[in-house]
């Protein structure tokens, strides 16, 4: 299960399939694909294991590896952490 | 309102070495205190068209540029820079005084109004629609910014991107335009009735000179005006006059990276920065002839609100 660190606000602008993220709990800014934010986003609404956040991916095949490399890029900006 | 060139030479001087000169620049008030001639004659030249302000000892900055004491009065002069009674800078050659000057008063801004989102740029407007061009030293964004000020775009600021918080317009802080090296004689050649400073060789940045502002720039400079375009220029020897769109996510990240005071403001930055990066246009610019470059701006068009 992974849900979004606790205690912070975050807040979000998004253009073309990109957007960026101010987390005002570490004062820092990301830039984010649309796949990512869509991750950051579904976890906001609560946390989840991989299986139901792979179901946002077309391609099942394709969503192990990318829901994988999301999760870690968004664990390692300390978007998100395990439950 | 009177302006500097109104009290003279000699009493500037005066006025200067005294009580000092109260300074409007946009919206920020400036107290200048200093006995060096040099710098005196490089102001009288750059800051003849500024309002000065009499509204009693009020100002946003109080600024004292001295000589250095002790054996640096004879061997080495040195200028050093007295902020409302600190010395948060090192003493720098006598000969640099007025880029020091330049230098403590984008100090000053930057590091204390923070009203404001601060963006490392310049800023020129024409018809309410504002170009902020921001890019790291080197890049030709001040050679671009004077030769578009020559062109008829007025000027906001040759370094520092003013965006008010609460409505996202950028506000004018016209000074000189800080030319470096090689674009002095590029500008002195574009634009043979500039009035320039002169040269001051050796500093950290190089050689510097500054390009006096347009009067009408800094009449105008109680009027904001509406980012319309986010421009990264870049001058390369050589290349084509050529626009290439950058996505706004990535535009947002490259004008944090070069605003100043981007950390300090956390959320109310960020929503700032978003605001105007969804309004604006914003293109890459890599340019090597000034006139095709001129071209190019007066041809752009702003993005219907």
């Amino acid at each position: 299960m992974w849900r979004v660190t606790p205690g912070q606000c975050l807040r979000h602008a998004e253009w073309d399939d990109e957007a960026v993220v101010f987390n005002d709990l570490s004062g820092d800014t990301h830039l984010l694909d649309g796949a990512a934010l869509h991750i950051l986003r579904t976890l906001q609404g609560g946390a989840a294991g991989e299986a139901a956040l792979a179901a946002a991916f077309d391609d099942e095949a394709a969503a192990a590896g990318a829901l994988g490399a999301i999760l870690g890029q968004l664990e390692a900006l300390a978007l998100i952490e395990r439950a | 309102m009177p302006t500097v060139s109104a009290l003279g030479r000699d009493e500037l001087g005066r006025r200067l070495a005294g009580a000092g000169v109260c300074l409007e620049t946009g919206p920020f008030i400036t107290r200048l205190r200093s006995p060096l001639a040099q710098l005196a004659d490089t102001f009288g030249l750059l800051y003849a068209d500024y309002p000065l302000c009499e509204r009693g000892d009020y100002a946003d900055f109080h600024i004292t540029l001295r000589r250095a004491g002790g054996l640096r009065r004879w061997i080495k002069p040195q200028v050093n820079f007295d902020f409302d009674g600190s010395t948060p800078f090192q003493p720098l050659p006598l000969a640099q005084a007025f880029p020091m000057f330049e230098w403590v008063l984008n100090w000053c801004i930057s590091m204390h109004a923070h009203r404001y989102l601060i963006i490392h740029a310049a800023v020129v407007e024409k018809d309410g629609h504002a170009a902020i061009l921001a890019a790291p030293p080197g890049s030709g964004k001040s050679t671009l910014c004077a030769a578009l000020v020559a062109a008829g775009w007025r000027l906001l600021s040759d370094e520092l991107a003013m965006v008010r918080l609460d409505d996202g317009m950028l506000a004018p802080v016209p000074r000189p335009i800080s030319l470096k090296n090689g674009s002095i004689d590029v500008i002195r050649r574009h634009v043979p009735r500039a009035v320039i400073s002169t040269p001051v060789a050796d500093t950290i940045k190089g050689t510097v000179a500054h390009l006096k502002a347009p009067a009408e720039s800094v009449l105008r400079a109680a009027e904001t005006a509406r980012p319309a375009w986010l421009v990264f220029p870049r001058y390369e020897a050589g290349a084509p006059t050529r626009r290439s769109p950058v996505p706004r996510a990535r535009a947002f990240m490259r004008m944090a990276e070069n605003a100043f005071n981007y950390s300090v403001l956390g959320a109310a930055g960020f929503d700032a920065l978003a605001a105007m990066v969804g309004r604006a246009e914003a293109f890459e610019f890599s340019y090597s002839v000034l006139d095709e470059a001129i071209a190019q701006f007066a041809a752009l068009e702003p993005a219907p609100l």
